[in-house]
């Protein structure tokens, strides 16, 4: 058994953040599922971060840009934390010596991205989360931060005063506890709960299981975005991001008969216009028939100097080598894919839970994004919110608590069931990507909902099968899958408009996003709901 | 498909085994997805590492037929062998890379704020694309053989030399502490790379000239570099060298078909006088007209390999003026030819004589009796990207061919001078695979490999052109 008085559950780009600055306060242990660094979806985040750096921006229009982007579904206090704090995270980031690029005069440069109004988004290249993950790596290498790799947690520690700690597993299937006078989740999103995404296979959304179990509330779960662009080809890689950057940088939308189908949709912003519209123009492109033949449209970049490729989107240009695709010469095939939960954990602007001694930063926390994530804010939140739970989990007392064993042994008896169980871990994923993204996907309705609802159910009725202790964390996880996708489904059916990336086709609405009636779904313990703004009725 | 895949469980297995699996995938499936079939279809016990299978979290690193490769990249094969990393193992795929990451360095960046210009971010990016897979660990023959910590290890102390934001004063001191002087400058890592980052040329070399600046360069690469500046040769003069025994221009025989310059390195000019004049018989032989101008000097190689760069502008000077009016520079020693290649601009172009005679072509010597082998030097392989063409010679002339993989023997990089007891390990692994062969001669194209592997095998080693002339006597 471990004890610390920090203890950070996931490894990403928040994770790392909250460790690096929780440090000063005591002992911290940092707990990955995966190789520190390698597992979140930081690391593969490709275009940027966002921060207002230049006198002619502003974090007041950040701040308008986010909360319209957002579908005004985000917490105001929250977005304002976003945009007064990113500019000093990218500050931290640059003494730690990240290598963004730069500017003629040396300042840190910036691009546009959609749906900004100024060109506020920080890039190295296309790898910038590789970059900023590197840079907090090197950071965290040089403190006294234990680092604890390739332990899962299973389930959070709660006593009558909050939680304090957390119940692990090992690679061999052992269990063990750590305790902890705070905890921080930054476990990520959720995006594995579909068939096509661009979130590593880290992305499983334990955090939001995690956090539910515990006690604490959960908002806005059925807000998921999906990316725009995501390969279509091979099919093995469906879903891999391909970066905003892409239409950062000049890229152009054009369907089968190569008609640049954003003018239609939105003819002023076109192909920057927010992801929530441009995934939505290109399903209903494919829908209706204008698609390619791998079902998918086409992004072009052959119009641009090669050397900008070459030089602004390295990594595009080299992974579509590998698929013996030139992007210099040839059109990119691409299709919508599940990117990221800006639901989950309901949080304060300190990061703070609604449970005592439990903070959560990133995209397992809620509110930040709204209905809609704008590129380049999900870099700047793993920052801002990162640091915040740092602080705060810092300043949390000592407690000591010793946990019950009988905990484990309750563990036990559920590895003993999964061991004479029927479905297969990789039957039960397979089956629930699958129904989510059939039934659960861009465009929602009441009675393809209730069906998702209906077969969950049946899936989770079954036992999980696994052969060996090594399988144990696996399992957990697919449980925690399947929890999250009935959170997702349950705000689906809640939220009775088309809100950013929410869209219900069943519904007829006369309210533009900033007049909505409703405010956040939530789901606490048993209950779930959706806020009513009374100004709005 | 049908793969292999080797499978080690610690509290049963004494050692790893392979298992073979037939497993259904779609067509362009990547070695990921077909260890994916097999752990959900067949065995959900397959221990592998896997994350953002896109390239860039560099967890997946796997041996596919014997090299390092993401296996989220690598596209799948009928019949491909899957392996562990060549790291220390735990389980199946999953090997220990936490000793590895302990060695990697962080910035010392103190508290103040450092403004850093693009210029210099521009430096340090070639460094940055690092993914952590650690296939160049997996693959460095250095790190097999000596306490190197590996070239991802010196390409981050580099990364952290080259930035104005960190602040700690002992960087090469870490460095050497971490194996500096062990790169035997092979670029095995470049060549496993998934970035491809020129660890050897822009961490390693660059590392060492900071430790000479610092007065902290190894004695025996101290001497040799006084060597080369006093009398313009890397090896002393002790009997007359080749330059000393040759006109300036050597006709063919018969009919002119070309004529080329003639740079004769060091070791060979000095040395192994004989390899040089063999070298001339077969350009003669081929219709070659030879100039062979008596002013050239080392190429500068055992300087630039160990940092000792103040020289080498006079070193590019004296060579490009001494060939100023030739179109095409021959080399018949690999690093001498990478060196010109790779670290100058010449108004010419310069090609190793393999290369040369199997582009304009040449006349197939006579067969030679015997068992050969071939041992590819780094600096032709991955230096020049030369492969095939000293193969086709050798196979068109010789009883009986017997091919090798490619492995660095240990002598390069300044590593035979300055250390020599890796020098030597290194090339004891060399020696087992030349046996393997059964080879009764080992033909290269690089003195200081034939030199090496002559003392680690046993065996005689030949030059190419050596082996040519000798054919062509026999006709």
């Amino acid at each position: 058994m471990l004890n610390c008085h920090v203890l950070i559950i996931g490894s990403g780009g928040a994770g790392i953040r909250a460790a690096i600055e929780a440090e000063s306060s005591g002992s911290v242990i940092i707990v990955s599922k995966t190789i520190t660094g390698k597992g979140g979806c930081t690391v593969m985040a490709e275009g940027g971060i966002n921060a207002v750096l230049k006198e002619e921006d502003s974090t007041q229009i950040h701040f308008e840009d986010t909360m319209k982007g957002g579908a005004y579904l985000n917490d105001e206090t929250l977005v304002q934390t976003l945009v007064t704090d990113s500019p000093k995270r990218i500050q931290d980031l640059f003494n730690w010596g990240a290598v963004f690029d730069e500017d003629e005069m040396n300042r840190i440069a910036q691009r546009p991205f959609g749906g900004q109004r100024f060109p506020r988004t920080c890039y190295a290249g296309d790898h910038t989360g590789h970059e900023i993950v590197m840079t907090l790596l090197e950071r965290l290498r040089g403190s006294k931060v234990q680092i604890l790799d390739e332990i899962t947690v299973v389930d959070l520690l709660v006593g009558n005063d909050g939680v304090y700690g957390a119940i692990t597993v090992d690679r061999n299937g052992k269990f063990d506890y750590i305790t902890a006078d705070a905890v921080v989740l930054a476990t990520g999103g959720a995006g594995q709960l579909y068939s096509v995404t661009t979130n590593s296979t880290a992305g499983t959304g334990d955090g939001y299981a995690l956090g539910y179990r515990a006690g604490a509330k959960l908002i806005d779960m059925e807000e998921v975005q999906f990316h725009p662009t995501g390969a279509v080809y091979p099919i093995d890689s469906r879903g891999r991001l391909i970066t905003e950057a892409v239409r950062g940088e000049g890229g152009i939308l054009r369907n089968k008969n190569g008609e640049r189908f954003m003018e239609c949709y939105d003819p002023e912003r076109k192909e920057l216009s927010t992801r929530d519209v441009v995934a939505r123009a290109i399903a209903t492109e494919i829908l209706e028939g204008r698609g390619t033949p791998n079902g998918g449209v086409y992004l072009d970049v052959t119009h641009l100097p090669r050397e900008q490729i070459e030089t602004r989107l390295p990594i595009m240009l080299e992974q579509f080598l590998t698929y013996g695709v030139d992007i210099r010469e040839q059109m990119i095939e691409v299709a919508p894919t599940a990117h990221h939960f800006m639901g989950g954990l309901q949080i304060n602007t300190d990061a703070a839970t609604t449970i005592p001694r439990l903070f959560a930063a990133g995209e397992v926390s809620g509110g930040v994004h709204g209905g809609n994530r704008l590129g380049g804010n999900a870099l700047a939140e793993t920052q801002v919110f990162g640091t915040k739970a740092g602080i705060s989990a810092g300043k949390c007392s000592p407690q000591k608590i010793t946990p019950d064993t009988a905990l484990i042994a309750k563990l036990e008896e559920k590895v003993n069931e999964w061991m004479n169980g029927t479905l297969p871990i990789a039957e039960a994923r397979k089956q629930l990507k699958l129904l989510m993204w059939n039934k659960v996907g861009i465009y929602r309705n009441e009675l393809d909902l209730k069906v998702a609802k209906r077969d969950l159910a049946v899936l989770r009725e079954k036992t999980l099968k696994i052969s060996s202790r090594m399988e144990i964390a696996d399992a957990f996880i697919t449980e925690n899958m399947m929890m999250v996708a009935s959170l997702v489904i349950e705000g689906a059916l809640l939220r009775k408009e088309s809100r950013g990336a929410h869209c219900r086709t069943d519904i007829k609405q006369s309210w533009t996003p900033d007049k909505s009636p409703f405010g956040h779904t939530w789901f606490q313990k048993e209950k779930r709901g959706i806020e009513i703004r009374e100004e709005n009725l | 498909m049908k793969v292999q895949v080797a499978r080690y469980n610690p509290e049963t297995d004494s050692k790893p085994h392979y298992e073979t699996y037939n497993v259904t995938v779609q067509e362009g499936a990547r070695i990921l997805n077909v260890l994916d079939a097999i752990h959900d279809t067949i065995d959900s016990t397959l221990g592998y590492r896997h994350c953002c299978r896109g390239g860039q979290c560099g967890s997946c690193a796997v041996r596919v037929n014997g090299e390092p490769t993401l296996a989220c990249q690598k596209e799948a094969k009928d019949g491909d062998v899957i392996e562990p990393l060549n790291i220390p193992l735990i389980r199946d795929l999953i090997t220990d890379i936490a000793p590895v990451i302990a060695q990697m360095a962080w910035m010392n960046t103190g508290c103040t704020y450092t403004p850093v210009t693009r210029e210099e971010i521009e430096n340090i990016k070639p460094l940055r694309s690092c993914i952590e897979c650690y296939s160049c660990i997996s693959s460095c023959p250095a790190v097999e053989s000596s306490t190197y910590a590996g070239p991802t290890i010196m390409r981050q102390e580099q990364r952290l030399n080259l930035d104005p934001r960190d602040i700690d004063t002992e960087r090469i001191e870490k460095a050497i502490e971490k194996g500096l002087f062990s790169c035997t400058t092979c670029r095995k890592c470049v060549e496993v790379c998934p970035k491809k980052i020129d660890t050897p040329k822009k961490a390693v070399e660059k590392l060492r000239e900071v430790a000479v600046r610092k007065g902290l360069a190894l004695p025996a690469h101290k001497s040799l570099a006084k060597l080369i500046e006093d009398t313009g040769r890397s090896v002393d003069k002790i009997e007359k060298t080749f330059l000393e025994m040759v006109p300036d221009v050597i006709e063919p025989d018969g009919p002119v078909r070309a004529t080329v310059g003639f740079f004769v390195g060091c070791v060979i000019n000095g040395r192994n006088p004989q390899t040089a004049l063999d070298a001339i018989e077969v350009l003669k032989r081929n219709g070659i007209r030879v100039i062979i101008p008596k002013t050239q000097v080392c190429c500068g190689s055992p300087l630039i390999r160990t940092g000792f760069t103040g020289f080498i502008p006079e070193l590019q000077e004296r060579n490009i003026k001494a060939f100023e009016d030739i179109d095409t520079v021959i080399t018949i020693c690999a690093g001498c030819g990478s060196t010109l290649k790779n670290d100058y601009t010449t108004p010419f172009r310069v090609a190793d004589i393999t290369e040369y005679l199997v582009e304009i072509g040449y006349e197939i010597p006579g067969k030679i009796k015997g068992t050969f082998t071939y041992h590819d030097p780094c600096h032709l392989l991955r230096g020049q990207g030369i492969k095939d063409q000293p193969r086709q010679i050798i196979r068109d002339m010789v009883e009986n061919f017997v091919d090798m993989p490619a492995r660095c023997c240990g002598a390069g990089g300044g590593v035979k001078s300055g250390q020599p007891d890796e020098a030597a390990k290194i090339g004891k692994i060399r020696a087992e695979m030349v046996k393997k062969t059964g080879a009764d001669t080992v033909v290269t194209v690089c003195p200081f490999c034939g030199l090496h592997l002559h003392q680690v095998t046993g065996l005689p080693t030949m030059n190419i052109v050596s082996l040519m002339y000798e054919g062509y006597r026999k006709k």
